[in-house]
């Protein structure tokens, strides 16, 4: 019988080593391990729980099913944070482009049909964040995070939530050392604004 | 330094907490300056608040989903490495044992081979021996099964065929014999992978 091991106890690179050995438990700890921050820089990107998890288990199916091509001088976390960004600053993208519909049908020939063809996106989002930030989030730094660029977005919360350095963030997200400094300082510049009015002492 | 407040970079170096030369002055200026005190204050309210921020857990079935669409592909040799792993004693002492043993067995195996090599004829003379004593044997025993199942021609190319056809026929079932046992080996411990 292989071996039993204590999973928990050791470091990615290890644990990679046994997944890519077929060891499926191995792929279970680096889901243990990763689906909380993967799923939340998601959620705080797309801002939608659902589609979050859809876009976390992309990321996941993406990362574990080419861990052979995982290469051991680059941090794990650092790869799938990379595809978790990608995957969903693409969907984000593509809501962008979803939203041009959000004005009503171009068909629409007169004022009742394009009223019929359209819907307000902003508030059903609002409202929906709304509901999500009473019940999940309920702090006003989460709705400061909601208004930044998905960009700013990013950067600061790997640099605050995941603690990245500077230069583990420009390699994750594939931006130059100098970019990932102006996006973290612009991001704090307007979460200070964004929170200035909840501020507390202290 | 004096003379100015804090540039927004300076701001930063501070937050990110780094150390070095350029530093000191900045930490000088923040003692001696309520403005730029107080917007250093506020900064790192903004920094400590991002920093408490929690992460979120996606739905309980999340892992499970992931895994129904991830190929876990155990390679061979690591099957068979598992598999031999199994066979090695776990104590030290047996382990040894077991090493001391297999040598002396590849010792024997060796030198009869040696022998064997040496001696061909009068290996070939004792095997052919035996191969007729078997085949008497054999054919005393079975000869009415295999003609009542294969035919009384299988019985004389059997008869016939000397030691190349009984050795070929052993070898064959041996092989088929070997092979089945070593992929129920390898089926098992990838179940027991998996599982574990």
């Amino acid at each position: 019988m292989a071996p039993s091991l204590d999973l928990a106890n050791l470091p990615d690179a290890d644990v990679v080593t046994l997944a890519q050995q077929g060891r499926e438990a191995a792929f279970r700890e680096l889901l243990r391990r990763y689906e909380r921050p993967v799923f939340s820089l998601i959620f705080r990107m797309v801002r939608d729980r659902e589609i979050s998890e859809d876009l976390a288990q992309d990321t996941f199916i993406k990362v574990l099913n080419h861990i052979d091509r995982y290469r051991p001088e680059f941090k794990l976390s650092s790869w799938l944070f990379k595809i978790a960004n990608n995957v969903a600053i693409d969907y984000l993208r593509k809501r962008q482009l979803d939203t041009i519909s959000i004005d009503g049908s171009p068909h629409a020939a007169t004022a009742a049909e394009v009223e019929a063809t359209s819907f307000d996106l902003t508030a059903r989002q609002e409202s929906a964040l709304e509901e999500m930030e009473a019940r999940e989030l309920g702090s006003a730094i989460e709705r400061a995070i909601a208004r930044l660029r998905p960009e700013y977005r990013s950067c600061i919360m790997l640099r605050h939530v995941e603690g990245r350095s500077y230069e583990e963030i420009a390699a994750t997200l594939d931006l130059p050392l100098g970019t990932v400094k102006t996006y973290i300082h612009r991001a704090r510049h307007e979460l200070r604004e964004a929170l200035e009015h909840v501020k507390g002492p202290g | 330094m004096e003379h100015r407040h804090l540039l927004p970079d300076e701001i930063d170096q501070l937050l990110d907490g780094e150390a070095g030369f350029g530093v000191a002055p900045l930490l000088a200026h923040v003692e001696n300056c309520p403005k730029c005190r107080a917007e250093l204050a506020d900064a790192r309210q903004v920094v400590n608040a991002l920093e408490r921020m929690p992460h979120f857990a996606p739905s309980p079935l999340f892992r499970d989903r992931v895994m129904t669409q991830v190929q876990v592909f155990e390679p061979w040799h690591v099957s068979a490495l598992d598999t031999a792993k199994r066979w090695l004693p776990a104590s030290r002492p047996a382990r040894f044992i077991g090493v001391a043993a297999t040598s002396v067995f590849a010792l024997v195996v060796s030198l009869s081979a040696v022998w064997m090599a040496v001696r061909l004829d009068a290996f070939l003379f004792f095997f052919d021996l035996a191969g007729q004593r078997a085949r008497t044997a054999l054919f005393d025993s079975l000869g009415g099964a295999i003609a009542t199942t294969f035919g009384s021609a299988a019985v004389d190319t059997l008869r016939t065929g000397g030691v190349a056809a009984i050795a070929g026929v052993t070898s064959f079932l041996v092989i088929v014999v070997l092979a089945a046992v070593g992929l129920r080996a390898l089926v098992a411990t990838a179940r027991r992978r998996r599982a574990t």
